[in-house]
């Protein structure tokens, strides 16, 4: 992606409404609920029950949950694609039930689809107007924008002709066109290649800094944890868990790691069975701990034997090992395999 | 404004597909060949190619609205391009209509290029004065498109591309027959013949806007002809479009 940043123009709010303003939660659902019918057998499925939600004006809410949670129908029940079954919802205070909602709204769908016959700019200008913005000046972001987002080179090429990252960096950029105070976001790392991600995390980093609230949902969970100030867990259509990052992850059990060599004849004593756990590799031997409340008499215990201790290391459960703990019902522990390739 | 937009995206989406440029091609190579088939009209040349001129326009015009017409919200549910529009500040109402509008559009387009190429050839022939007929009868056929458009994006709106091609073809049979219907309505018991009389007045009055015969004869029609097919068009597409954009509002997009 190249440098030349649309920047933003800043926004005309002031006084009492400015207050109010800040005060609106940027999104809010109250018991929003969505369930299908069956045409012919008139059996009920449940997309989304009773849904609670407050993401606040200016942070970056993960909305995280296993395929088919009920993550794409929240976020479709937002945009207006889907009519709730029960419940309200507003958009930085205006009703989901109005179409001024989503004015100041920037929302791209998982695996965007585009009009084939229209190249990219044609695409971003007409994307651009409709979301409220002059001729002139959508045709000036438009041309911005491709360039922000790489496809600058070729803005006549028409969309039958893009890849699937292209689109989809073709989509985030329609998205932010008219610089929305919410954005939200369904899978947009989707399809993207590490590079196309690194971009996507830069550009979701970059909204916050100017003040824009951002609702994503991702299956990425190390992108989710870099960005999110809040994550919100959902799992079969009910909201399960709304935390910091940092609340869930200080939550987690802290292991212990301890590196050491010269311990191959070494049995762990009975005493200490239960909270260590031993692995051997053809270098060393490393043992891990449940937590640190036990860490001195183990250290003691290696270090009487004439183990020479490498190195004792914290270990922090990742926000993709919570929330598998959170969505699978066990409890969060870092795999220790995983630790050692990290 | 947002109407607008989307008019114009369906116009360029309908005039940039291949579809529209193969019927204009058809239809003009039709009037062609009326000239080589006039000497065996038996001296009826003229009429022929008149008839057959205008005839083509509302035929190619309605295979436009079948392939084209009725897939057009269709094929934006099923490809999911809508998500992108419909989740900025457009209402359902302004997407249908700037469906139409759009479509529309570029009917009125392949009705004023046929209804040129028919001209001019006339022209060839030394029938200049026969212009102002088949002008008017090109603009109903227009109007007669327009009102197959909206039932077109009403079907769309509501159901697969392949049923809502049956619908509309359906509603253009049996509403080039609304007055015969009418009439044959009284010559049926009581309970058949007010749902006969039912179904010619749901359907659209075709026939209002077929002059084919007055012009093949040159003749033009009064402007109170014009004037209330035009009010026609007008008022069947709007409750059309109003009928489509009632049951869209509750539409999900799964």
């Amino acid at each position: 992606m190249q440098s030349s940043i649309p920047r933003p123009t800043g926004r005309s709010v002031s006084g009492q409404s400015a207050a109010t303003e800040v005060s609106t939660p940027a999104v809010r659902t109250v018991g929003l609920a969505k369930s299908y019918r069956h045409p012919w057998t008139g059996k009920v499925v449940t997309g989304l029950e009773a849904l609670d939600l407050e993401v606040v004006r200016g942070e970056v809410m993960g909305y995280l949950g296993p395929n088919g949670a009920g993550k794409t129908t929240t976020l479709k029940l937002l945009t207006g694609l889907l009519k709730p079954t029960r419940g309200e919802a507003w958009l930085l205070g205006e009703s989901i039930t109005q179409v001024a909602s989503r004015r100041r709204l920037g929302f791209l769908p998982e695996q965007p689809y585009f009009y084939e016959y229209l190249n990219a700019l044609e695409y971003l200008e007409m994307a651009g107007q409709l979301s409220g913005l002059g001729a002139h000046d959508a045709h000036g972001r438009a041309q911005r924008w491709l360039g922000r987002v790489g496809l600058g080179e070729r803005p006549g090429l028409i969309l039958r002709k893009y890849s699937k990252g292209m689109l989809q960096r073709l989509g985030l950029a329609a998205a932010l066109l008219h610089e929305p105070d919410l954005l939200i976001l369904d899978e947009p790392m989707s399809g993207l290649d590490p590079f196309g991600r690194r971009d996507v995390r830069d550009l979701i980093l970059e909204q916050r800094e100017r003040g824009t609230t951002v609702l994503f949902s991702s299956h990425i969970l190390p992108d989710v944890e870099v960005l999110c100030d809040r994550v919100a867990i959902i799992l079969n259509g009910r909201l399960s868990r709304v935390a910091t990052v940092g609340d869930l992850v200080r939550g987690s059990r802290q292991q212990v790691e301890i590196r050491c060599t010269g311990v191959r004849p070494l049995e762990i004593v009975p005493e200490l069975r239960d909270v260590v756990r031993r692995h051997d590799h053809p270098n060393e031997t490393d043992f891990l701990l449940d937590d640190d409340t036990r860490l001195d008499e183990t250290l003691a215990w290696l270090l009487r034997h004439g183990a020479q201790i490498r190195a004792v290391t914290p270990q922090r459960a990742t926000l993709e090992e919570l929330f598998l703990a959170t969505a699978g019902g066990t409890v969060a522990e870092p795999s220790h395999q995983e630790r050692k390739s990290a | 404004m947002t109407v607008a937009l989307i008019a114009r995206n369906t116009f360029r989406e309908a005039t940039r597909d291949r579809v529209l440029a193969g019927v204009v091609i058809a239809g003009v190579l039709l009037i062609l060949a009326t000239q080589p088939l006039s000497p065996l009209a038996l001296g009826e040349g003229q009429r022929l190619t008149i008839d057959l001129g205008l005839t083509g326009i509302s035929f190619f015009g309605l295979l436009i609205v079948l392939l084209v017409g009725t897939s057009l919200v269709a094929k934006e549910i099923e490809r999911r391009t809508i998500f992108n529009l419909l989740s900025r500040p457009i209402s359902r109402p302004a997407y249908l209509v700037g469906k139409w509008l759009g479509l529309s559009g570029a009917l009125w387009v392949v009705a004023g290029v046929l209804g040129l190429a028919l001209w001019l050839l006339l022209v060839a022939r030394g029938l200049a004065s026969h212009g102002p007929a088949v002008l008017e009868a090109a603009y109903l056929a227009g109007l007669e498109l327009t009102v197959v458009t909206a039932l077109a994006v009403l079907f769309s709106a509501l159901s697969t591309p392949v049923l809502s091609a049956l619908y509309t073809l359906g509603f253009y049979c049996v509403g080039q027959w609304s007055w015969d219907l009418r009439e044959f309505a009284h010559h049926f018991p009581a309970a058949l013949g007010s749902t006969l009389a039912v179904v010619a007045d749901v359907v659209p009055n075709l026939p209002i806007f077929n002059m084919r015969a007055l012009a093949a004869h040159g003749e033009v029609t009064t402007l109170f002809h014009l004037g209330l097919a035009t009010v026609y068009a007008v008022v069947y597409s709007g409750c059309v479009l109003g009928l489509a954009a009632a049951a869209f509002e509750s539409r999900d997009f799964k």
